[in-house]
């Protein structure tokens, strides 16, 4: 009752903003045909895909009564695709896998989603130090991690640094100077959208399970041959935290969905643990 | 039952125009016309019956008056042979008539899919049951997907996939002599006072605020396709039966609801239509298949049937697509290259209940 009432409320709100951006545009253009005023937009309902906070997608109809996405409305998650490759670019040739075409594999870039990546080349490291001291300014003499109060800022799970127990620290995975890339093991620059080939370094059993389709998602058409949109490790992982100790996998926990309904005689949820089935 | 009393056919039942005369004879030895003349008559009104049908078919489609279109709908849909039988011109108009009913009533464009199976295909499925976080993003995926009922009332929500939370078992010191049987000290994982293992003992209705939990392991059950299946064993009128590319299906239409296969079913992958099911028209999925999700009526029984509207266009299941975690694969067990082929080769995988040889088509693996 609540939460329709809010609606029509947010709808009329709406049908308000609308009318008004109809007034103005009617207002400076005053040769323009007379515009109708537009339908009001309904609320724009984004869901998250694997986890809370990697990959979104925006729901939008694809055609008359068949959504792109639908989400949750326990816990905001994408439940349903009906198109799965939305927003998706080519996913570039891998080690391995030179043999799938171009268009039949394909990934949502990582780069859009991370939002100071952008930042990160320009604002701080931009090389615009003093050519004697062209290193970024935060590198270390003794190569020992030293907690940096801006970066545990902008990101705070890195102040408790959940990977590689303790043996890793952030130089091993992002480039030295070009920091809005990762690095390999020669030292040159990978893409944010291809993290696959920076955590293949160590995790080489699951780049071969994810490269075969056993580790990891990918969505589309199911042949071998056909067009998939393939999952990236960062779109599922959280890199700086996946050794969490409230959780036994290498996966965040997260809000699970409703449970089903109670069968006839259980009267709640405990019943099943107090009356086991006979087996 | 004396059966020289009673003929096979009742003729008092009957009042055609060869019982006016009365037998000679009771005993349908000595009145050998009377078996006769009922197998002619039973022809007879069969072709009558088709004619009728047919003659109202097309009336049906010539006609522009909702309500006798309608009548002839239902009476076409009535007459409807069992779909393994129909020819594929049958199969069309039983398609073309869906989707205008369908059309009609969730009020937007409705397709019906009759894709038979692919030459070359054998669908498969594995999960990895060590990956699985017990989120039921599956379960709730399948239900936008395949237009279950969901209903708050008793019977009404209906769930094809059911995720069981296990308690994780461990070999202890202390637990030493608490095996089962008592004292004999033998662990298998758990005992009979802490099960664990495949026991298939657990909860359905699990709800901690954050899934995994640490002292639990999350097993999801469906219909497990089997290549020896139960199910369509029992059906008494064979509407269930195993498609050439592997799903175990259901003709809707010829259900009659008796639930024998729901009995038969090892795996309790069967849900049945109590209520007519309740499915809003904005939630209801308008691509569907014959034998997969359309709309179904009140007394039938309904299962997983991978997607069938999904798989045949080539897509993967909707619960493929949705977890998270990637622990639900699918793929052509066919074909050499497919991620089950790849799993079955490479991974330690097993079948549940394997010692009931129902032989399924869904494979258990870990890593």
């Amino acid at each position: 009752m609540k939460k329709s009432a809010l609606h029509t409320i947010l709808i009329a709100l709406g049908a308000i903003v609308v009318l008004g951006g109809g007034v103005a545009v009617s207002v400076f253009s005053q040769d323009a045909a007379p515009q109708e005023a537009a339908p009001p937009e309904p609320q724009e309902v984004i869901c998250f895909e694997s986890r809370k906070g990697a990959s979104e997608i925006t729901q939008h109809e694809i055609q008359p009564g068949l959504l792109n996405v639908k989400c949750s409305p326990t816990t905001g998650a994408a439940l349903w695709y009906g198109d799965p490759y939305e927003g998706t670019v080519p996913m570039g040739k891998m080690p391995l896998l030179e043999s799938i075409p171009d268009d039949k594999a394909v990934v949502r870039p990582r780069s859009e989603k991370l939002n100071l990546l952008a930042m990160c080349g320009t604002a701080c490291h931009n090389n615009t130090l003093p050519l004697a001291s062209r290193v970024p300014p935060t590198l270390p003499k003794n190569n020992r991690p030293v907690p940096i109060p801006t970066m545990e800022g902008m990101l705070p799970e890195i102040a408790n640094l959940q990977h590689g127990r303790g043996r890793i620290w952030c130089l091993d995975c992002h480039h030295t100077t070009k920091r809005n890339m990762l690095v390999d093991h020669f030292g040159d620059p990978i893409s944010f959208d291809q993290p696959q080939l920076l955590c293949g370094k160590c995790h080489g059993d699951k780049l071969r399970d994810w490269r075969d389709g056993i580790h990891g998602k990918r969505i589309g058409e199911f042949a071998s041959t056909g067009k998939k949109r393939w999952f990236v490790c960062t779109e599922c992982h959280n890199p700086h935290d996946v050794q969490n100790g409230d959780r036994n996998r290498g996966f965040t926990q997260l809000q699970p969905e409703l449970p089903p309904q109670l069968s006839h005689g259980m009267k709640d949820a405990n019943y099943e643990k107090l009356h086991p089935i006979p087996h | 039952m004396n059966a020289n009393e009673t003929p096979p056919a009742n003729p008092a039942k009957e009042p055609s125009s060869e019982c006016l005369a009365p037998p000679a004879s009771a005993d349908p030895a000595a009145y050998p016309a009377a078996s006769a003349p009922t197998t002619s008559r039973r022809s007879f009104l069969k072709a009558g019956g088709m004619l009728s049908l047919s003659s109202l078919m097309g009336a049906g489609a010539l006609m522009t008056q909702s309500g006798e279109a309608h009548a002839a709908a239902e009476w076409a849909e009535h007459f409807q042979k069992n779909y393994r039988l129909m020819t594929a011109e049958e199969k069309d108009e039983a398609r073309k008539r869906l989707e205008r009913r369908y059309s009609r009533e969730y009020e937007k464009p409705v397709t019906v899919d009759i894709t038979g199976p692919q030459p070359g295909v054998l669908m498969g499925y594995a999960l990895n049951v060590r990956k699985c976080i017990g989120c039921r993003r599956c379960v709730k995926a399948c239900v936008a997907e395949n237009n279950q009922s969901r209903g708050e009332r008793p019977g009404e929500r209906i769930e094809w996939i059911q995720v069981l939370r296990m308690e994780r078992g461990e070999f202890s010191q202390d637990k030493m002599d608490h095996g089962y049987p008592e004292g004999l000290g033998i662990q298998v994982g758990g005992n009979a006072y802490t099960p664990a293992g495949q026991v298939l003992e657990g909860q359905y209705h699990y709800a901690p605020e954050a899934v995994p939990e640490k002292d639990a392991t999350y097993m999801p059950i469906a219909c497990m396709q089997c290549e020896k299946p139960p199910c369509v064993k029992v059906c008494p009128v064979r509407t269930t039966y195993r498609e050439a590319d592997g799903p175990v299906v259901i003709d809707y239409n010829w259900c009659i609801g008796c639930r024998m296969c729901m009995g038969a079913c090892p795996y309790w992958a069967r849900r049945i239509n109590l209520t007519t099911p309740v499915l809003p028209k904005a939630e209801m999925n308008p691509v569907t298949h014959y034998l997969g999700n359309r709309p179904r009526m009140r007394g039938v029984v309904e299962k997983c049937h991978w997607c069938l509207q999904r798989t045949r266009q080539g897509r993967y299941p909707a619960c493929v697509e949705v977890c998270p975690v990637g622990a639900r694969k699918f793929g052509n067990l066919l074909d050499p290259n497919s991620e089950v082929s790849l799993i079955l080769a490479r991974k330690n995988v097993f079948r549940l209940k394997a010692e009931l040889n129902t032989f399924p088509k869904f494979f258990y693996f870990y890593d």
